[in-house]
């Protein structure tokens, strides 16, 4: 396997990209996304894999900079393990071949001599002025026939100016073995980067667009909300607190002297290679109007219940009843489970109405690792749930 | 809807300027001045910005340019597909910003929004005015380099996108084309993008203009001169 060098897409992926494989990072314009073939290539680097990179727009010591600026370090390219084709190669080649098919041919011989001569596995390539100068059929052929022997894995960045039917051909027509979009919103809105595995022939991966962060030279995919419910007093706020990396309760004191939260909890924190930012509703019922408004943008939905209080569990069976209309994964955390008098999980699952294959943990809120279990199984959730 | 005052009075007295969402051409012979035509057109007014994609000169002529025309400078914006073909280790500021030849599209189009995104979140530049949508004056500074290095349909595609971002923000764009340099199709396509296209000419030394697509604008050819910025029709 070859890692994508963004460990939450490997995950998707059950493990990386199988060698051999031919793989596109299709772009919007505008969406900010070059750190995606950057992090391949820079994943392939540290493991000494021997790879071309081709960069008919830029040289190489551009494309070193601008990659060490988006990673946030310098490219360390001592293993000699990479070789590249840059802005230059193409100039000679433009400049040598006086037709068309000269100028392919040229591309051809010069990418070949370079895969024997560094015995390269991987190629890495900026496909547009392939594109645009060869077609896409013979420009994928000069990448396709460049290595004798193995499969080499191809590995492309490309501008995407005409959408589906452009990535229906590299699948359909080509083989592509994985696609990934990169995309964007803008302005007015504001701006935010999603990618989207459009297509693997190797992984079975719901097709669903996650947005992402760069964050510390990397992409790291990011859940905008997932909402923690449940009745009053369950402990949604301790879950929130004993998962987050930091984060808020606005609480007040009830008349029976019981902390409640009245606004809302709010939590980050990174897991499972995901950033992630959970949203606590109050457990009240004069709070449900607010709800809606939370699940709104919400990814999925964690309810927390008090095993020890069958009492509660309509008020929670009300509440999954809401979140089901949303259509969104729920995971349900039973909390108090190490107390006397918790039920079962048979009996609990029986009075909330969850089917068998909703997740169900028994946990502790106050416990960090038991809240991230649950919220690893959410997060695998939301990656593989037809929204 | 924001108005775009082009200091044109033939424009400005007849429908305020250049509405929001405006793409204009400017096609014009070589030599003919177009270019500090451009700048005048998009030299940002109070509470305005300008962005600039140079495809033919460095990002300090630009900002010299502007700064000569009396522009306040913290409200111009340049992306460079000039200087990093020689200085390939140059690095981004917030309103200068390098892409490595003008055939990066990829690149061009990421910095574009980038820079339209940090525009909106207020982060460009210090006193700025805080209208929302931020009124932006955009200019391309030459299609023409843009048509030498890609295939037209390949910019004619790319051109569509950016046009469109455009007229989503409510800015006003502005592309100087050569218009002896291409033949008619290319015309066309590029003219099926615009609104508004703006032809110049220059004879006996004097440079003339005329504005086709604006209502009740008259098509006729206007005598102009460009002094600081500021453009000015002649009798």
């Amino acid at each position: 396997m070859i890692s994508t060098g963004i460990s939450g897409v490997d995950d998707m992926l059950g493990g990386g990209i199988p060698r051999g494989s031919r793989v596109l990072y299709s772009m919007e314009p505008g969406a900010d996304g070059q750190l995606f073939i950057v992090s391949t290539f820079l994943s392939a680097l540290e493991r000494k894999i021997p790879s071309l990179v081709i960069l008919p727009n830029t040289t190489v010591e551009a494309f070193l900079h601008d990659a060490a600026a988006m990673h946030g370090r310098a490219i360390d390219l001592s293993s000699q393990t990479i070789v590249f084709m840059d802005a230059v190669d193409r100039e000679r080649i433009q400049r040598a071949g006086k037709t068309a098919v000269a100028r392919e041919q040229a591309w051809q011989a010069r990418i070949r001599k370079v895969c024997s001569e560094k015995q390269v596995e991987v190629i890495f390539a900026y496909f547009d002025l392939l594109y645009e100068d060869c077609g896409l059929k013979k420009g994928l052929t000069l990448l396709v026939t460049a290595i004798k022997g193995p499969k080499p894995t191809i590995i492309l960045e490309h501008l995407n100016l005409e959408g589906k039917s452009l990535l229906d051909r590299f699948i359909r027509e080509f083989s592509f073995d994985l696609v990934i979009t990169i995309q964007s919103a803008f302005p007015p809105i504001p701006q935010f980067s999603f990618f989207t595995i459009a297509h693997t022939s190797w992984a079975k991966v719901t097709k669903r667009a996650i947005p992402f962060i760069i964050s510390g030279g990397k992409i790291v995919p990011y859940i905008p909300r997932i909402v923690v419910t449940g009745p009053a007093g369950s402990g949604k706020s301790s879950f929130v607190t004993s998962a987050s990396d930091e984060g808020h309760s606005i609480d007040r004191q009830g008349a029976d002297g019981d902390i409640t939260t009245v606004v809302m909890d709010f939590g980050n924190l990174h897991g499972k290679d995901f950033d992630i930012t959970l949203y606590g509703t109050p457990g009240h019922t004069r709070f449900d109007p607010l709800i809606p408004s939370l699940l709104h943008h919400a990814m999925g939905v964690v309810v927390v219940i008090d095993a020890t209080k069958p009492e509660t569990f309509p008020r929670a069976r009300d509440l999954i009843g809401l979140m089901a209309k949303q259509w969104m994964p729920i995971v349900i955390a039973a909390n108090k489970h190490d107390l006397p008098g918790a039920e079962d999980e048979k009996a609990i699952r029986s009075s909330l109405g969850v089917p068998g294959d909703t997740p169900f943990f028994f946990i502790s809120a106050l416990q960090k690792t038991d809240t991230h279990r649950v919220l690893e199984s959410m997060v695998d959730r939301i990656t593989q749930f037809s929204f | 809807m924001y108005s775009y005052k082009t200091g044109i009075p033939q424009i400005d007295d007849v429908c305020g300027g250049f509405d929001a969402g405006t793409n204009i051409l400017i096609l014009a012979p070589p030599m003919s001045y177009a270019d500090i035509l451009a700048y005048a057109l998009i030299k940002p007014h109070e509470g305005e910005y300008a962005i600039v994609l140079s495809t033919n000169e460095r990002a300090a002529e630009v900002v010299d340019a502007f700064r000569l025309s009396g522009a306040d400078k913290r409200f111009i914006g340049v992306i460079d597909a000039i200087t990093k073909s020689s200085t390939p280790t140059i690095a981004d500021t917030q309103r200068l910003v390098f892409v490595s030849s003008p055939t990066d599209l990829t690149g061009i189009g990421i910095k574009f929004s980038n820079m339209i995104e940090t525009i909106f979140e207020g982060e460009f530049s210090e006193g700025e005015a805080g209208l929302f949508p931020p009124p932006i004056r955009f200019c391309v500074n030459s299609i023409s380099t843009l048509l030498m290095y890609r295939r037209l349909e390949v910019l004619y595609q790319f051109l569509h996108v950016l046009t469109a971002k455009l007229k989503k923000i409510e800015g006003v764009g502005i592309y100087l084309l050569n218009s002896e340099s291409f033949d008619d199709k290319t015309l066309s396509m590029i003219k099926q993008l615009m609104n508004c296209v703006i032809e110049v000419k220059i004879e006996n030394n004097t440079s003339y203009l005329r504005v086709q697509g604006i209502r009740g604008v008259s098509s006729e050819w206007l005598k102009f001169s460009v002094v600081k910025g500021q453009v000015t029709t002649l009798p």
